[in-house]
């Protein structure tokens, strides 16, 4: 089953499914299209976690299994493993890439010294930051799926402060 | 040889059960897998029992009947694999290699994206790819 | 020195205990006996274990022997050794004495004889006998204990102690204890030494010839059983262990074929728990031990041990495996042994287990109590199914439920394979009768509701076929009969799916056949095969030669006997799996328990149970087995009358795989539905059918409706039902997704409705419904008595497009309300004027705004002075954006021509009836024009405007309204409104009617002959081309044309052409007319007309256009034509000029405002007029100064009378002061002379029209209010 598909062919994929999504099917309503790019991300990380998972031990703990989203997971998907990895050992957990490969080529100018520009220009800043939130569905998504189904609900967001990086927040639900 | 292989979801549904035996009792083995999840959750839930093959998702042999042999098999996604044989006297390394490749078969099967997550396999190719895999059970423990 | 064996085993059954021998040397034993068996057995002694480290033993047990007791002598030293474990593991020499001569003289020789055996543990208690008061005596007692200690103590070994009679020490027993002990340690600890020694010697030539078995035995049991006197259990049962290790890897090992054993009478009933079963003697002969015998005693000899440790769980679990092992071992040997030897031992073998272990057994950990219980549970559904079966083979197979849990647990063990089948005995006709009896009686059991099964296998394959093949084959002898019929040897389980054959089970075959020549002749095996109730006898009473168990036998004499077993097996089973983790085993045959309840007509368990059963299938969703057995529960709740429960259950079936039934079993779970819901229910049940019958919004965008419009509401509704069911109502529930405090509305279906099989489209009235966005919530109906509810959504339909993320899918909306809006837009089609007078196309343009204006009906009103052309049709027609207006306009118009309107769907010709219009329905969506033929009335005529006095006319007069009103919407509830908020149904649309021309005059030129270039200028008002064909002027009195015609400009100008908005100058010369002042005097026409005769070619689409003909238009080339009218006033010139009046010019400063300024006038008599004598005083003019009050302040006399002779050229200035009172351009005062006719009057030089005032001055201090 070695068959692959190029990087960029991904990558178009996906901004092509957000913005038909949201430009398109749900034009004016954005909360129904991140649910459903959501969604679609849910299916494909629970069939990826179905692959990924395979002939290795079951894992013992969320621990565990939120390594092994850090670890290889994110290795298969991305080709790097996750950088860093905080967690309140109260079932929050905070995954950041420092280089989010979805994002990388996000036109968002993450630069800060138009940072403090960007008080005077909030509708331009926002509707970038939304479009790229828009982006953010998928792999929110994609995490969930792997990890519910790997048998830990969870609820998955994202965190855009400081492009490119990206911090995913993993809240298991008790 | 494999009387019966079996997948059954999270929720102890069945995925997926198929029986190679001519006489019509499926049901039977229905019965034999179904009550071999007992077994399962009990070498889950129970810690002092999966001592050493601690987390190892091949779970060995579960019923040591005279007549029929029945092997589990539980992923990291609590999907288990059954397997019933009537072979006397089975390598384990064949029922290893046997659920490595069903698992396979599974994994490529459920990446369907036409495929419901939960729902019944239906998928024709799974069917196929799963008797091959059964038919060349013990064969060749590579593979 | 197996010989020993047999002395061996009396020794181990006499002894169990250590002993502990006195050496009374001064016959004391009788004194101290009773106190020092007082302290048996010791409470708490320290061994050593086998690996050398002390343990604590409780309540270790001992026994005190005189060394001149029988038991302890005469032994020969081969025997010492051998049983050595039995010889004293102390001694000890009770010795008295008062004279110290004695001592030394006869004590002490005899005390070193003694204790110079070394083997021994030997310590010496000195009892004094010397009476406390009597201290001569205890000083002497003192002395000689001195010197005892002095004698036999040594540094590291402290050998006696002392005991006064009359006054013990208080720690004299505890010295003791303490010492016996040691010597016991000590010993022990020798021996283990020794026998561990001899073992490794002997395991050291295990795998020799030499090798016996016997001696290693012997050992080995000795080291165990001196362990276990010892109380060190541990080690017993590791030896234990040891010795079955080396004997199963050694029992086989030795080629020659040994005796197996098990054929005695009584073997039959396990004996793995009681080690005295039989001597061991017995087991072994030459060294060999019958396995099936000493295995048992092994295990027996463990168990023991086990429950010494309190480890029942152990025993259980260890008995398990132990059985199934064992009945392993039993099948290589079925062929020799009894008929079914190796079920009713498994049966035996598991009851005894369970019997001992249950009541052992003491609570322990959770998990291990959890793992307890499965135990239990295992050996019970093990025995169960040995019994099911041996009850098979005695007939009573049509009694046992072939459940899939039947079938599964029989052939997951292998069916008894004797090597001959039993015969019938010569005298069991009578019996072969009965059992026919009973096959004949034999009812196919029944499924309920008339479901058709295929029962499933409980026996191998036909018990006949194979009884008779096996007997042949053998009576044969043919091998290659034995193969093809392997599958019965290799498993029972009937799956012949076993083509190839293992070479273990190949060999296993053909040593089997070769041993089937050992017990049974052949001799009557070639007869006519047996029928099935010979067989049942045969085997009948060839189990009866093998049970020698009374009560097991019982169970197998009658029906009832063995149901009760069975039932008890089972329950057994049951519970403790209940106990266990492995609930579904214990629910499962709660299924089983059930069975029998329900044939023995105790439905209320039986359907509990079921329920149970059902309850843990449907849970998992494993239908194939919940349709096993949801058939017996809708049985059991219809005996009982359970009406709901049945339903359901019935529901329950229908919504099974399509698979699992045969189709006309379905329609009868239906019609048994239908039955039901039309019989008398004294209590109407709410069944729940959403697994049957599912909704779902019809795909594709929600309905949308507008704030207050009714609807219908199509749904799609999927029934399960096998065939046609008529739902005597159906309702749907909407709930609001935005505003909860909306709840639910109920649309119900106004009549029946039959639902086929699938998919059904059902189409609901939707009663106007509140803004918002709508799902559908509860699906309700009622069939009959019965009321069903079903809260799902459509997944029995087809995966619609994302069904794939059904569980992510946000509920679909099915209705959108929208708030109140503009739903049409009525507006009029052009700006522009119309003309005035003549009947015009006025256009109104409707425009919905996507909404439909199906059968709308517009109510036109026109306002004052207008009136529509009745008489006239209505045209309407689509409307297009003005850029196509034209081409649309051509289209409709080639239309009209051809007169085929029908073509063309988006023309049509409308009536009104009593101010009503209703619209076509091709105008429903798409925004169109209404043509409405208009006339605006104004009588009067066109007033035309000189130069020297332009007249304004205002835009007001041109203009009139049209009011609207349109009612359409679904049930007209809608009328149009402009706004919604605004309070008035009409609308008025503003039309504006105008002239086609505006006219104004002036004179061109004066001809010195009189003759007047009278200019007509005219100006088109509307926004359409004119052409004039022809235009004559009626001139008022005073006036006559030059040319003596009619007054027309030279006929070669027309005809004219004005476009839109643009100017036209018509020139007349005319002159004045001579006329006496008496024919003056009637003067008829003030002003003079103006006719034109023109023609108009516009577009109504863009402004005025052809007047719409009442009758149907002729050819287009036959242009009417249009006259109009305006009247025109002509000022006579001045001829004779007797007066002059001239405006002197203002003071060069310019006038400002509160500013004096004297306006001056100078009068010049041109000549004097002798003939008119008419006024007496002529040599004074009257005089009169007019101004606009508001604009000018004047000073001194307005009127008044000034002198001026009647001499010609005589002059005067009349000046006047007056201050303007405004800034701008005002008209300046005029001066007036009243007494002298205009036409006398030259202004010569003129005065301005008009003088610029400028404001006031800042500094002026004019003004300032005081």
């Amino acid at each position: 089953m070695g068959r692959e598909v190029s990087e960029s062919c991904v990558d178009s994929l996906l901004t092509e499914m957000v913005s038909s999504y949201c430009d398109r099917f749900y034009a004016n309503k954005p909360d129904l299209a991140a649910r459903r790019i959501e969604a679609i991300g849910f299916q494909v990380g629970l069939q990826l976690s179905e692959r990924y998972t395979m002939e290795r031990p079951r894992f013992s703990d969320h621990l565990e299994a939120i390594k092994f989203i850090c670890k290889d997971f994110w290795s298969e998907l991305f080709k790097k493993q996750i950088d860093n990895l905080k967690t309140n050992h109260r079932g929050t957990f905070v995954l950041q890439d420092n280089r989010f490969r979805w994002l990388a080529r996000m036109s968002v100018d993450p630069s800060p010294e138009n940072g403090d520009l960007s008080q005077d220009n909030p509708p331009a800043e926002n509707k970038a930051a939304q479009a790229t939130s828009m982006h953010l569905y998928f792999p929110c998504g994609i995490i969930r799926g792997a990890l519910s189904n790997l048998g830990i609900p969870c609820a998955v967001t994202a965190d855009i402060s400081n492009l490119p990086a990206c911090s995913f927040v993993v809240r298991i639900k008790a | 040889m494999i009387v019966c292989v079996a997948v059954v979801g999270h929720q102890n549904n069945p995925l997926y059960i198929q029986s190679f035996t001519e006489a019509d009792d499926a049901l039977k083995l229905h019965h034999i897998v179904h009550c071999s999840l007992d077994v399962v959750d009990e070498r889950v839930n129970n810690p002092k029992k999966s001592g050493p093959t601690l987390n190892e998702t091949f779970l060995g042999l579960l019923y040591p009947t005279e007549n029929y042999k029945v092997y589990g098999y539980l992923t990291n996604t609590k999907v288990k694999f059954i397997l019933v044989t009537t072979d006397l006297d089975v390598r384990d390394a064949d029922v290893r290699n046997f659920f490595r490749r069903f698992h396979a078969a599974y994994v490529d099967a459920v990446s369907n994206p036409f495929h419901v997550p939960g729902k019944k396999i239906t998928s024709r190719t799974f069917a196929e790819r799963v008797s091959t895999i059964v038919k060349s059970f013990g064969s060749s423990s590579a593979g | 020195m197996a010989n020993f064996l047999a002395q061996f085993h009396t020794i181990k059954n006499s002894s169990d205990h250590l002993v502990i021998a006195v050496e009374d040397v001064s016959d004391l034993w009788p004194i101290v006996k009773s106190e020092f068996e007082g302290r048996l057995p010791f409470k708490r002694a320290s061994l050593n274990n086998k690996t050398r480290n002390s343990v604590f033993v409780e309540n270790l047990t001992a026994e005190f022997i005189l060394t001149t007791d029988s038991r302890l002598r005469s032994r020969f030293p081969l025997e010492q050794s051998l049983f050595w474990f039995r010889e004293p593991y102390a001694t000890v020499v009770l010795v008295t004495c008062e004279d110290l001569d004695e001592f030394r003289t006869i004590l002490k020789p005899r005390l070193k004889l003694i204790v110079q055996n070394d083997e021994r543990e030997w310590f010496i208690v000195f009892v004094s006998k010397a009476h406390p008061n009597n201290d001569q005596a205890t000083k002497l007692a003192k002395k000689v204990y001195a010197k005892l200690e002095v004698e036999f103590s040594s540094k590291k070994r402290e050998r006696c102690c002392k005991l006064d009679i009359h006054s013990p020490e208080a720690n004299f027993w505890e010295d003791l204890e303490s010492k016996i002990m040691e010597s016991i340690r000590n010993t022990l600890d020798r021996r283990v030494q020794f026998y561990e020694d001899e073992i490794r010697k002997l395991s050291e030539q295990r795998l020799m010839p030499v090798w016996n078995f016997c001696n290693f035995f012997i050992l080995k049991e000795s080291l165990a059983f001196m362990f276990e006197m010892a109380h060190l259990f541990e080690d017993a049962l590791r030896e234990y262990d040891e010795l079955e290790l080396c004997y199963l890897e050694t029992v086989n090992m030795t080629g020659k074929l040994r005796d197996f054993g098990g054929l005695d009478r009584g073997d039959d009933q396990a004996a793995l728990l009681n080690p005295g079963s039989k001597p061991l003697t017995q087991i072994v002969q030459d060294d060999s031990f019958r396995e099936f015998e000493f295995r048992q005693y092994l295990f027996s000899c463990q168990s023991k041990l086990l429950f010494k440790l309190k480890r029942a769980f152990e025993v259980a679990s260890r008995g398990y495996s132990f059985i199934i092992s064992f009945s392993k071992a039993l099948a290589l040997r079925e062929n020799i042994l009894p008929f079914c030897m190796r079920e009713v031992w498994v049966i035996t073998a598991c009851l005894a287990l369970i019997n001992a272990t249950a009541s052992q057994y003491k609570d322990g950990p959770p998990d291990i109590e959890k793992e307890f219980y499965r135990l239990q549970g295992d050996l019970y559904s093990l025995c169960r199914v040995k019994f099911m079966r041996l009850a098979y083979l005695v007939g009573f197979g049509t009694e046992i439920e072939r459940s899939p849990v039947n079938s599964a647990l029989l052939s997951m063990l292998p069916w008894p394979k004797p090597a001959v089948w039993p015969l019938v005995p010569p005298d069991a006709s009578s019996e072969v009768l009965v059992k026919e009896k009973m096959i004949l009686q034999e009812t196919p059991r029944v499924k309920h509701l008339g479901i058709q099964r295929k029962p499933l296998p409980l026996e191998p394959s036909l018990l006949l076929r194979e009884a008779n093949r096996r007997r042949a084959s053998l009576s044969a002898g043919n091998m290659v009969e034995m193969f093809e019929g392997r599958p019965i040897f290799n498993d029972g389980s009937g799956s012949d799916a076993s083509t190839k054959i293992s070479p273990s089970q190949k060999v296993r075959a053909s040593s089997m056949s070769r041993t089937n020549s050992s017990p049974g002749s052949f001799e009557s095996s070639i007869d006519r095969p047996m029928r099935l109730a010979e067989i049942y006898v045969a085997a009948e009473h060839a189990l009866q030669r093998t049970i020698s168990n009374t009560d097991l036998w019982k169970s197998f004499s009658s029906l009832e006997e063995y149901e009760k077993k069975y039932l008890e097996l089972t329950k057994g089973a049951a519970d403790n799996y209940h106990h266990s983790w492995w609930k579904r085993h214990g629910v499962v045959l709660d299924g089983e328990i059930a069975a029998v309840c329900f044939k023995h007509g105790n439905f209320d368990l039986a359907a509990k149970s079921y329920e149970k059963v059902c309850a843990l299938y449907a849970g998992e969703g494993w239908q194939d087995l919940l349709a096993e057995v949801l058939p017996s529960l809708a049985e059991c709740q219809k005996i009982l009358n359970d009406q709901a429960g049945y339903l359901s259950s019935c529901v329950r079936l229908l919504s099974l795989d399509k698979g699992l039934f045969l189709t006309k079993e379905r329609e009868a779970f239906q019609s048994e539905v239908l039955r039901l819901a039309h019989s008398e229910m004294k209590d109407p049940v709410p069944l729940d059918v959403s697994s049957l019958i599912t909704f779902s919004g019809n795909p594709g965008p929600p309905l949308e409706l507008c704030d207050g419009d009714p609807g219908t509401l199509s749904v799609t509704v999927w029934s399960g039902f096998p065939d046609d069911i008529t739902l005597d109502s159906l309702s749907l529930t909407l709930m609001a997704t935005y505003n909860g405090d909306e709840g639910v509305k109920a649309l119900r279906c106004p009549a029946a409705i039959v639902l086929k099989p699938g998919r059904n489209i059902i189409t609901l009235p939707l009663p106007p419904q509140k803004p918002g966005s709508y799902v559908l919530g509860v699906l309700t109906g009622q069939i009959g008595h019965l009321r069903f509810r079903s809260h799902s959504f459509s997944k029995g339909g087809p995966a619609d497009s994302d069904d794939f993320m059904i569980y992510e899918k946000p509920t679909r909306p099915i209705l959108k309300v929208f708030k109140p809006r503009a739903l049409v837009d009525l507006t009029a089609a052009i700006s522009s004027a119309l003309l005035i007078n003549e009947p015009q196309w006025v256009g109104i343009i409707v425009r919905p705004i996507n909404y439909s204006l199906k059968g709308a009906i517009l109510h036109v009103d026109t306002g004052p002075g207008l009136k529509i052309e009745e008489s006239h049709v209505i045209e309407m027609q689509s409307y297009v954006d003005v850029s196509q207006s034209a081409a649309d306009m051509a289209k409709s118009d080639a239309a009209q021509k051809e007169g085929s309107l029908a073509v063309d769907k988006n023309f049509e010709q409308l009536r009104l009836h009593d101010g009503r219009i209703e619209f076509p329905n091709w105008a429903n969506n798409v925004t169109s024009i209404l043509w409405i033929p208009i006339r605006a009335i104004s009588d009067g005529l066109a007033r035309g405007s000189s130069s020297v006095s332009p007249l304004r006319q205002s835009i007001v007069d041109g203009m009139r309204t049209i009011a609207l009103k349109l009612v359409f919407g679904v049930s007209h509830n809608q009328i149009f409104e402009r706004h919604c908020h605004f309070p008035s149904f009409f609308q008025t649309l503003a039309v504006h009617f105008t002239d086609p021309f505006q006219v104004s005059t002036r004179i061109a030129d004066k001809c010195n002959d009189g003759t007047l270039l009278l200019q007509v200028i005219l100006q088109s008002e509307v926004k359409a081309t004119l052409t004039i064909n022809d235009a004559w002027l009626d001139l008022q009195d005073g006036f006559v044309h030059t040319t003596k015609g009619d007054g027309r400009p030279t006929s070669g100008f027309f005809p004219l052409v004005i476009s839109p908005h643009s100017r036209a100058a018509i020139l007349f010369s005319i002159c004045l007319e001579m006329s006496n002042a008496e024919d003056e005097a009637k003067a008829l026409q003030p002003e003079s007309i103006l006719n034109i005769n023109y023609g108009i070619s516009g577009d109504r689409t863009t402004g005025a256009h052809p007047p719409v003909a009442v009758e149907s238009p002729g050819p287009k080339g036959a242009r009417q034509d249009l006259i109009f009218r305006s009247s025109l006033v002509l000022q006579r010139p001045v001829l004779d000029p007797c007066l002059a009046v001239g405006f002197l010019p203002l003071p060069s400063g310019g006038l400002r405002v509160g500013q004096l300024v004297s306006m001056e006038w100078r009068i010049e008599r041109l000549k004097d007029f002798e003939e008119n004598e008419i006024s007496k005083h002529n040599n004074e003019v009257l005089y009169e100064v007019g101004a606009n009050s508001d604009n000018w302040m004047l000073a001194g006399r307005k009127r008044g009378h000034v002198s001026l002779s009647t001499k010609q050229g005589s002059r005067i200035v009349i000046s006047i002061l007056c201050m303007p009172l405004v800034a701008g351009y005002v008209r300046p005062p005029q001066l007036g002379l009243p007494d002298v006719d205009e036409t006398n009057i030259s202004c010569n030089p003129a005065g301005p029209h008009l003088v610029c005032v400028l404001p006031p001055a800042l500094s002026s201090s004019f003004c300032i209010p005081a």
